[in-house]
């Protein structure tokens, strides 16, 4: 098995400075530096939306509680929502892409490095600029989805909304600058014999991610422009009271809103696929079936918006477009569950911290997307759409299903990107504690949705069963607090340890653990010729290689 | 790798101006776009502006052309003819919104002011983008850059130019054309 | 002198428990028959998952399984594609047919009451008999009527959870809410649309009667407000500019900012059912709703405690 030299690939890279200061980490063009920054400001930012979920979740534990008043209460509901989704999850899943991807199709950077870099540093500024509405009179407070027209001037005087616009707009170009950066990187660097039915399926993930981010963006960067248009200029987008639509609003809204969440599952549903094997020493169940439906969810994603707006009298005719349509994209997902676990069937299953994460992953994002299917059903949407029931249902795909990938990642990556492995017990410590705290919280608040609790109230009245429950899911939220101090200093103690020998921990099969770990600053010297979709596999398994 | 990242920048900003163009026709009724067209626009200047605005698409490829056949004076000439097109183009738009302003059609006057001002604005503001990259391209030209002709650098800058002149073509139907077709 | 926050609490209303499960209307029995086949299909496919997973965790750990690589047949693939389509073809045809049974064509159909949202309260006007009162709204039972629905500033929700599905109140448009209540009763609710700094505390309460008794209730709102002019509360009521934002039928007071206080003494509770309709409550609110609710588009009159007492007097008067 020859191993082909990256003579065509080699490129003079722009080199940052050497030395371990500050001005390397801010200069850096590196993907895995950059990479590396990406991860470390979504876990800064995790902290704080943690604590923004704690506070909210201590405000809601008893009934007429004044902990915080509504005024705070709005904005750290808001903040907390934002701060997540967008510099929370998106940075960390994009980041994560942007270390692996280039390792895993046998390439030494990406392919416009000083873009990364800006990607990176421009998506930070949105952050720190929404952090900054704090200061300047107050956070947005109308929720993440921001509708009209509580989000113009004359119900929303303070100036968080119009910090909402702008930091999403500088956090959603650093996005799309990302995409379109890991679109080119894998459709032109792959090494040779790595055609794309070869691709990892990580990689998979994040090519079809790529289209996502560049086609849904443009709707939120509209609908955001317009905004402050409406809210700087007197504009009439969205100001009902001088002719303008709620529903305008809505619908670009949602454009970009639904296909964000598949944005957030991707990548994640990629790493599932790369650690289900890998834990299971055995190779995907149904690549063309995982690789096939992933683009037919990308693709059905944009038909799906109006199911966010079910309740706002769009009539029955385009009700029932969208409940079926919304109905049928549970089929490709449910099919990846089912290829999950064939994966593991036949395999031998090593239940390390990374995959127990995945193996929950496949319960939770099962009750996450049975609720989410739930509201396909019109009525039932109906029923339960803006109570607690829909609180749970996100948190159980978002969590469940993004964040346990983000913590099964980190796991299995970590010893690639730090060349250390974490800890296994507290590993597991953090595991146990987080599972069981995430499933207090919010199984549970299915329950308070079916009692007809409302979300993003700041208290509630003492109803019957309110409070046993809130108090409840209050104390799975401080659970789930007390784990992920348990994971920092798991993370904070590793990288002080001594770096491991073993470049390759867990045997596994694609090419960023042939690298070393962590990988030289020009990733590879040689690699392997690829004749299957497991290169490493082979390397290391000649008489018993791939063949497809 | 160039020419494909700026299609997939361009595909992105074509999606956005679509949800632009999708709310501008969002209003059409209620804001009474058809009147207001009649009232304050003329097609027949704004029509000459776009036909300047499109030569503008065809002496940039001439310039492109030009530079596979390593004829570099003549990649500056047809350079600077881009420029000056676009920068005529602008000039237009900006008379345009003048006399608008005067016959007080504002942004925040109605539903037309804003969805017009928005839908150009955004072209206009990405006219002024491509003209600057135009800038420094004839700038690097002139100071003995890209002499290599496989060089992707004027190609991928065609791409932008040419997605900025598809979209006009767009927006002028959209605001200029289509009240009298309806 | 007890706080006022401990005030509320002791004296905010009792809610009994609201559960969707309750089909306290024609239109929640239909939306839960659905839900009820949902859940058993939910509930199926979450065992299925569940016992696949626990069986391959069983059978294909690490020190039991030697290298023998099973797989799965393709096959099954089909199955997994097959099954979730046939269950999805069901459930749409259960969809859409239940969108419709719930929410037919409203086709000019003259509405029982008008309900227009508020920052954060409700106006409920009866178009066929003028009546116009807040928060409190009164509906008869046994018979399939119309509400239409309004907002006058941002977008509400109207949301019985006993009554089964919502629908939003949208500015600058209508929307339509067809409801059948199977029973008289108390049955509660609240805005379900984010609206604002007070959306918690927007809470709705509907009275179901009989056709009688609605029709008793409705004549009787219709009476102007039986008040002598020479009432003190009455006088101070118009002179504090009070009439500016709330109506008083029968009286000078025609505001329409706030809500209509023609019968207040009539009803059970206040400020979208924050806090119980009495007089202490009714002071505590006159004299400083900034405290009470805040944020409401109510300011502090800062009106000294006479006034308060005069004016709580006479609005808890209005029967």
């Amino acid at each position: 098995m020859k191993a082909i030299l990256l003579d065509s690939i080699e490129r003079d890279l722009p080199v940052a400075h050497r030395d371990r200061t500050l001005l390397r980490w801010l200069s850096t063009v590196d993907h895995k530096e950059i990479g590396k920054l990406y991860l470390m400001a979504a876990l800064l930012f995790f902290v704080v939306g943690g604590v923004e979920a704690l506070l909210m979740r201590t405000q809601l534990a008893v009934a007429n509680n004044h902990l915080l008043g509504p005024d705070a209460y709005n904005q750290i509901f808001t903040m907390h929502g934002v701060t997540m989704i967008f510099f929370v999850l998106m940075p960390a899943l994009l980041g994560l892409t942007v270390y692996i991807v280039p390792l895993m199709i046998g390439a030494n950077e990406m392919a416009f490095p000083r873009l990364n870099a800006f990607s990176f540093w421009i998506s930070f500024s949105g952050g720190l600029l929404l952090y900054f509405s704090f200061a300047a009179g107050g956070a947005p407070n109308a929720g993440w989805f921001n509708y009209a027209p509580l989000n113009q001037e004359n119900y929303s005087s303070s100036p968080g909304i119009n910090y909402y616009a702008m930091g999403l707009l500088l956090g959603g170009i650093g996005s799309v600058t990302t995409a379109i950066n890991i679109i080119v990187t894998i459709l032109k660097m792959r090494v040779k014999g790595m055609s794309l039915k070869r691709l990892p399926l990580f990689v998979w993930m994040a090519l079809v991610n790529g289209f996502l981010i560049i086609a849904a963006m443009p709707s939120l960067n509209a609908a955001l422009s317009m905004l402050l248009l409406d809210r700087l200029m007197e504009a009439h987008f969205f100001n009902t009271t001088a002719g303008g639509s709620a529903l305008l609003w809505q619908h670009l809204f949602w454009l970009f809103g639904h296909p964000e969440v598949y944005i957030l599952i991707l990548p994640a549903f990629g790493i599932y696929s790369e650690v289900f094997q890998v834990f299971s020493q055995k190779k995907i169940y149904g690549y063309v079936f995982v690789a096939a439906s992933t683009v037919a969810i990308g693709l059905l994603s944009f038909g799906v918006w109006a199911h966010h707006m079910f309740a706002a009298g769009l009539g029955n005719t385009v009700n029932s477009f969208f409940g079926a349509s919304s109905m049928l994209i549970g089929i490709p997902t449910g099919i990846k569950i089912f290829n999950w676990i064939g994966t593991m069937y036949g395999g031998r299953i090593r239940l390390t911290t990374s995959m127990l994460f995945a193996i929950a992953f496949l319960i939770e994002f099962t009750i996450g997307g049975l609720s989410g299917i739930e509201f396909s059903i019109v009525p039932l949407d109906w029923q339960l759409t803006d109570s607690y029931f829909v609180v749970a249902h996100l948190h159980y795909v978002l969590l469940g299903g993004s964040l346990f990938g983000l913590f099964s990642a980190l796991f299995y990556w970590f010893p690639k990107i730090t060349g250390r492995m974490l800890n296994e017990t507290l590993g597991k410590w953090f595991f146990w504690l987080f599972t069981v705290g995430f499933n207090l919280t919010f199984l549970l608040q299915h329950f308070l949705g079916l009692m007809g609790m409302p979300r993003r109230v700041y208290t509630y009245q003492d109803i019957p069963y309110y409070t046993i429950l809130n108090l409840l899911s209050t104390a799975g939220a401080y659970l789930m607090g007390i784990a992920v101090i348990i994971l920092i200093y798991n993370i904070f103690k590793t990288i002080k340890a001594a770096p491991m020998e073993n470049k390759d921990p867990w045997n596994a099969f694609t090419l960023e653990w042939y690298a070393g770990s962590p990988p030289n600053e020009k990733n590879f010297i040689d690699v392997p010729v690829v004749t299957s979709r497991r290169p490493f596999w082979d390397l290391k398994n000649p008489e018993n290689r791939d063949y497809d | 790798m160039n020419r494909l990242m700026m299609k997939l920048t361009i595909g992105s900003e074509a999606i956005f101006f679509l949800c632009l163009i999708v709310s501008y026709l969002y209003f059409w009724r209620s804001g009474n776009f058809q009147k207001e067209v009649a009232a304050h626009l003329h097609i027949k200047t704004t029509g000459l502006f776009t036909i300047l605005l499109l030569c503008s698409s065809f002496t940039f490829w001439k310039a492109e052309q030009n530079h596979q056949r390593e004829n570099f004076t003549r990649v500056k000439a047809w350079l600077i003819a881009t420029i000056l097109l676009g920068v005529i183009f602008l000039a237009g738009q900006g008379h345009e919104y003048y006399n608008l302003i005067k016959e007080n059609v504002l942004i925040n006057k109605n539903e037309f002011g804003s969805n017009f001002y928005a839908l150009t604005g955004f072209h206009g503001l990405h006219v002024l983008i491509g003209l600057v990259v135009l800038i420094i391209v004839l700038l690097l030209t002139l100071n003995g850059f890209l002499r290599n002709k496989s060089s992707s650098v004027l190609s991928t800058v065609g791409i932008y130019w040419h997605f900025v002149d598809v979209v006009w073509i767009f927006v002028f139907t959209t605001i200029y054309v289509l009240p009298y077709i309806l | 002198m007890l706080s006022l926050w401990e005030n509320i609490l002791k004296v905010s209303p009792d809610i009994p428990l609201q559960s969707v499960l309750r089909s306290s209307s024609q239109q929640a029995e239909q939306i839960n028959r659905v839900g009820n086949y949902f859940y058993l299909a939910a509930g199926f496919i979450l065992l299925i998952v569940a016992a696949f997973t626990a069986f391959v965790l069983y059978k294909f750990g690490e020190k039991k399984n030697n290298g023998d690589k099973k797989t799965l047949s393709s096959k099954w693939e089909i199955a997994m594609i097959g099954i979730p389509s046939f269950l999805v073809a069901f459930f749409l045809y259960l969809n859409i047919k239940t969108i419709n049974t719930v929410e037919p064509a409203v086709n000019g159909a003259a509405p029982e009451a008008i309900i227009t949202a508020h920052q954060w309260w409700w106006e409920a006007r009866y178009p066929s008999s003028n009546v116009v009162t807040a928060n409190e709204i009164h509906l008869p039972v046994g018979k399939k009527i119309l509400l239409k629905l309004l907002a006058s500033d941002v977008i509400h929700d109207w949301w019985i959870p006993q009554f089964g599905n919502k629908m939003d109140m949208v500015p600058a448009q209508e929307n339509y809410l067809w409801l059948d209540i199977k029973q008289p009763g108390d049955y509660y609710g609240i805005c379900s649309e984010f609206c604002g700094a007070q959306h918690a505390h927007m809470r709705i309460k509907v009275i179901a009667q009989t056709q009688e008794d609605y029709n008793n209730w409705l004549k009787q709102h219709q009476q102007a407000a039986t008040t002598t002019t020479f009432n003190s509360g009455a006088q101070l009521f118009m002179t504090k500019t009070c009439g500016n934002c709330h109506r008083i039928n029968g009286t000078a007071a025609n505001g329409s900012v706030g809500p209509d206080l023609t019968h207040l003494g009539s009803r059970e509770t206040l400020l979208a059912g924050l806090l119980e309709n009495n007089i202490q409550n009714l002071e505590s609110w006159i004299k400083h709703p900034q405290q009470i609710k805040p944020g409401a588009n109510m300011p502090d009159f800062h009106l000294d405690d006479t006034t308060t007492k005069a004016i709580s007097d006479y609005l808890f008067s209005l029967k």
